[in-house]
This record gives C-alpha cells, structure tokens and sequence, in this order.
C-alpha cells in the first residue's frame, strides 16, 4: 500500500519538477524497535519516485554506524537532505502531517542552494564563526510548526557552520522530556537557547546571537 | 494514520519580478476561495500563505457545519483541500508571512522576510488570531503549559489535568478533543452557562473527563519551572481559589491581525477592517475578506463567502482600469 495517495502523488510531481540540482535523501532505519522507521524508508522511497533528480539511500542505523557518524545521525527514523552539499539539513521522524511541506520545502531548497532569507539575516549569519545547532521540536498536527522547521532549514543553508534538526517530539518522548517540551514549536539553539511558538526571522537571528554569547 | 499536508508551489525562477494582478495575503479559507475563484478567472494570483496555512480549521480537530460534509470533516483535511484546490487553478502559493505593506502607491507594494512583491490588486484575509488573556504568567508560560492549540500540543498532557479558558464553540470543541489526552478538563468560563452550539454543549456535559467552573475568570497563571495552576476568581462571590493544573488551553475569541493597516485602511473601533457589501476597503484595488473584516460571524462558510465575492470584484476591478490590463505580457 503506497503512503502517498494519487493526488498527493501529483501535487508533489509538480512541486518538484524542475529542480535546479539533484537531492540525495539519506535515510537511516533499522529493523526492529523503531516506531516509523519503515513508513519514513517507504516515504523517502516513494518521493525519490516522483523526481528523477531525487535520490534514496538507504543505511542501517547499526551496520553502518560510520556513515551515520560521518553525517552526525544519532537517533533514527533520520532523513539527511543533501544537495550540492551536505548544508546540515536533518529530520528526525517522520515528516509526516504538517511536517511534510517542510520536507518538501527542504528538498527544494537544497536543490537551489541559496537561501531565502533577508539580507539582514545573511549578513548576521555570515559573522557566525561558531559551530549553531539548531533543533526545532515538532508534532505532525501542528500547523505552525513548518514554519520554525523552515526557518531553522534556511539558515543550515545559509552557513557552513549552522545545521537543523526537525525533531518529532512524540518519537523522541526521552528528548521532549529533556528539552521540556511542553508546547510545539520549540527551538532549541545550542542546547542552551530556546524559541517557543513561529517566530520571525530577527528573532530567531537575535536569539542565535544570544546563543553564542552576544 | 498518517496523513501528508502540503502548502507549497514550485518555487519561481525569478522571484519578485513582476508585477501579480493579485495577491492574496492570507492563505485561510476566505483567502484561498478568492485564490480558486481568481485562478478560474486566469488571473495571475500570489497567496502569501503566513503563519497557518490552510487558516483555522488548520488547528481545529473537527468540522460539522461546512456545507457538503455531511459527517463532519477534520479541520487538517478540510485546510489541504483549500490548498490543494487554489493550488490546482493556478494561484502560486507561498509559505511567508508580509511584514509590511505600502498601499499608498501602485502597484501595491508587499513586504515579506526575504522579498519584496507588487501586485495591481489585494485580497487581504489573514483572518484573526487568538486573544490573550493578559495575566500574570501567561507570558511566561506561553508554549511552555500555556497554549492556545490543542491540535499541536494535546499530546503533552498525556494523564495530565488541563484548564481550558472560554465557553464558546472553540473552548468546547478543543476541550472535547483534549479529553482523548487529558485525564481531567476544567473548563472556565466567566459566565454561568456555555456559548457553544447546543450539539457541543450536549456533548461537553455527557464527557466524564470534562468539570466546569462557573462565573470564573482566571487571574493568574501559577508555576515555578513549569505551570502547576491556575488562581481564578469568582465574579459573583469575589473568592479566590487555586486550581490544580499542567497545562491552560486559552480560547476566549480571536482579535482581528490588522496591526500592518493601521493609518493606510479605514479600521473600525475594535480593528476589523471596514468593508461595504462588495467587499471593498477605504482604498480601491484592496479588497477584505474573512474574519479580519468581520466582527460578527466568524465562521468558515462566511469567510469562504465573502472571498468569493473579494475576487469576483478584483475581477471587476482588473477589467474596469486600464492600468492593470489582464493578460499582458508583462510576466
Ligand atoms: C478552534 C476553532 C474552531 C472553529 N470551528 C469552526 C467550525 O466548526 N465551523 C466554522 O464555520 N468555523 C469555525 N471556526 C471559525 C473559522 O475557523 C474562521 O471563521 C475562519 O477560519 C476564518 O477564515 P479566514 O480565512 O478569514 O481567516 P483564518 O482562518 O484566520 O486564516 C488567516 C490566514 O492568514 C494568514 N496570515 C496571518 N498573518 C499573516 C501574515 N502576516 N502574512 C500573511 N499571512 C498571514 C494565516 O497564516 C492564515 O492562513 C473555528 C475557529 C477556531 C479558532
């Protein structure tokens, strides 16, 4: 049984037609004891179908541990989205739900590799000399959540030394629980900074600041 | 089940350049009806989507009185179909929010994050977001254990108790669908009996995890770390009390988003933007729909209405002003 219905099917072939480069989605499963994890391969197999640019590589979370180290995978089901390079674009989970414009949205924004982003916020993140790990906590039925998720994608684009996480928080119950999650989205910056709810891009880019110590 | 929500188009070689017969600023269900009917009309239309795309059913569990939906329709499914039908007659949808407008010149000028847009005609529908209560600890708190989307954040309160501020139709309806989480729903309301449609009522009060709290406001919300309660106060007795709570839902209505119009658009005395029955604004070419120019209703198949009749009258509009030809070459 296909995940993605006849019409979703079509909707996303238009939205991916013409990307610029190619996209690699590497994806790390493993066979037992992962809530989703076979969804999210079926997914990502599925996608990779509706664009001849768009490939799925598939890995075994255990057997090749180096690749998910190379990559800096740590938890799974986990979807890289690479293009031209490896920007820093991660989901962990699904993107499932709301979740699935993001991922969409990454895999075209890879593909162009150039943000979309203000020039104030280019400018910003050009002075960033400091490795930024942002992690956007989500659930699937939260409308404004693709939104951080974006944001967070763009400025992984943006800067060499910024990479984003999508985190969905009700398959990562133990990190919910650490990073005190209680409300979607949460932003959370080098473990130290946290965003609640969509906010603007200046925000986002003052609280980054304040991450790295003003 | 899962389910695959999508708002987006293919992005644009060259973003910004020209200049849209129309721009739709909201991508809710009063934006997206005028986004399908110009789409028919062949007119080349931009939908800056915001902040929720596919508008409020986006964040409501459930849907009973949209009209061709005879069981009901969850609000997700019903937002994707808006989306999915203006995307399908052509309208470019965009995930941004405008951050500022200019409409004291033409084209219209649309400000967004990243780029600038221009466009001969505006449909302005983003709608209305919730009101806040204005208490102590509500900012403090706020997506921490204060939240005003039980669609996103019910599975936080898991076996937990929750306070849900309102007696209206949104306070019940999401109260009900926190009731699948929470182990305890106290819904406070400030006056003695429900706002709500009946057929919501009836099935707040058949709910064994649903209790009430009459004639209460609250006044504080209360926690260290994380939100522990909530001090609500009796209007007629004037008794304060604290109840026990790990999270508060708010849903005491919604305040129109007309902050970027102030001093460009004729606003009422709550904020709604003032329109006449064709939809038209204080300035011709800036057309209103949906819950931002509407302070009486409020209700999806309303919101749909009135931007049908918003894009009907751009379509008007387009034809009758000859500095906005349709269909030249300027794409
Ligand atoms: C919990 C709840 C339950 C409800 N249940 C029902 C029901 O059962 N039946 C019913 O008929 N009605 C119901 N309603 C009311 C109904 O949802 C609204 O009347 C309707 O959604 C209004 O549509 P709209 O398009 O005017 O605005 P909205 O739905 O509010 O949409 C506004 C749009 O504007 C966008 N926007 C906001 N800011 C910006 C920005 N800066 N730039 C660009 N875009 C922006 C948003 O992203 C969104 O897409 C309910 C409302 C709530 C809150």
């Amino acid at each position: 049984m296909p995940l993605l219905s006849d019409e979703i099917r079509q909707e996303v072939s238009k939205i991916l037609a013409n990307l610029p480069r190619s996209v690699r989605l590497v994806m790390f499963t493993q066979e037992v004891e992962c809530a989703y994890c076979a969804e999210t391969r079926q997914l990502v197999e599925e996608i990779a179908e509706l664009s001849d640019r768009i490939t799925a590589e598939i890995y075994d979370f255990q057997a090749d541990r180096a690749k998910a180290e190379e990559l800096g995978i740590d938890k799974i089901p986990a979807i890289a989205v690479i293009g031209a390079q490896d920007y820093g674009v991660r989901f962990y989970g699904i993107p499932a739900g709301y979740e699935f414009t993001s991922f969409l949205h990454a895999i075209q924004s890879v593909a162009v590799g150039k943000p979309d982003l203000s020039d104030a916020t280019l400018h910003a993140l050009a002075e960033v000399r400091q490795p930024v790990h942002i992690q956007v906590f989500v659930t699937p039925t939260c409308p404004y959540c693709p939104q951080a998720v974006m944001l967070a994608h763009q400025m992984a684009i943006a800067s060499p030394l910024i990479r984003a996480d999508m985190i969905e928080a009700t398959e990562f119950p133990h990190l919910a629980f650490k990073y005190q999650v209680m409300g979607v989205p949460r932003t959370v910056i080098n473990e130290t900074v946290h965003i609640e709810g969509a906010a603007p891009e200046s925000i986002v880019v003052a609280k980054l600041r304040e991450a790295l110590g003003g | 089940m899962l389910d695959f929500q999508l708002a987006l188009s293919q992005p644009e070689a060259h973003p910004s350049e020209g200049v849209y017969d129309l721009i739709v600023l909201g991508g809710g269900p009063a934006g997206l009806t005028a986004a399908i009917y110009a789409g028919r009309a062949r007119i080349q239309t931009l939908v800056i989507l915001g902040p929720l795309p596919g508008g409020q059913p986006a964040n409501t569990e459930e849907v009973e009185n949209f009209p061709g939906f005879p069981e009901g329709i969850g609000g997700a499914d019903l937002a994707r179909r808006f989306l999915a039908q203006a995307e399908r007659f052509g309208a470019r949808l965009i995930p941004a929010s405008v951050t500022g407008v200019d409409l004291s010149i033409r084209p219209f000028i649309i400000r967004t994050d990243g780029a600038t847009y221009r466009a001969h005609t505006l449909v302005i529908a983003m709608g209305a977001v919730p009101r806040r209560l204005g208490v102590p600890g509500e900012d403090r708190f706020f997506g921490r254990g204060v939240s005003t989307c039980a669609t996103c954040d019910g599975f936080f309160y898991r076996d937990k108790r929750v306070v849900v501020v309102g007696g209206g139709d949104s306070a019940i309806i999401e109260g009900l669908y926190l009731t699948r989480f929470a182990r305890e729903v106290i819904v406070v309301h400030r006056r003695d009996q429900l706002r709500a449609t009946r057929i919501y009522q009836e099935r707040a009060f058949a709910n064994p995890r649903m209790r009430f709290l009459w004639d209460s406001v609250v006044e504080e919300i209360l926690g260290e770390q994380t939100v522990t309660g909530v001090r609500v106060r009796h209007l007629k007795t004037g008794e304060t009390s604290i109840i026990e709570a790990d999270g508060v839902f708010v849903y005491i209505g919604m305040e129109p988003q007309t902050q970027l119009f102030v001093g460009q658009l004729e606003l009422d005395e709550h904020g709604y933007i003032i329109t006449d029955r064709r939809q038209r604004t204080s300035v011709p070419g800036v057309f209103a729909a949906g819950d931002i120019q509407d302070p009486f209703y409020r209700q999806l198949v309303v919101a749909a209405s009135t931007g049908a009749i918003a894009a009907m009258e751009v379509e008007k509009y387009l034809e009758l002003y000859p500095q906005s030809p349709q269909g030249s070459d300027r794409w």
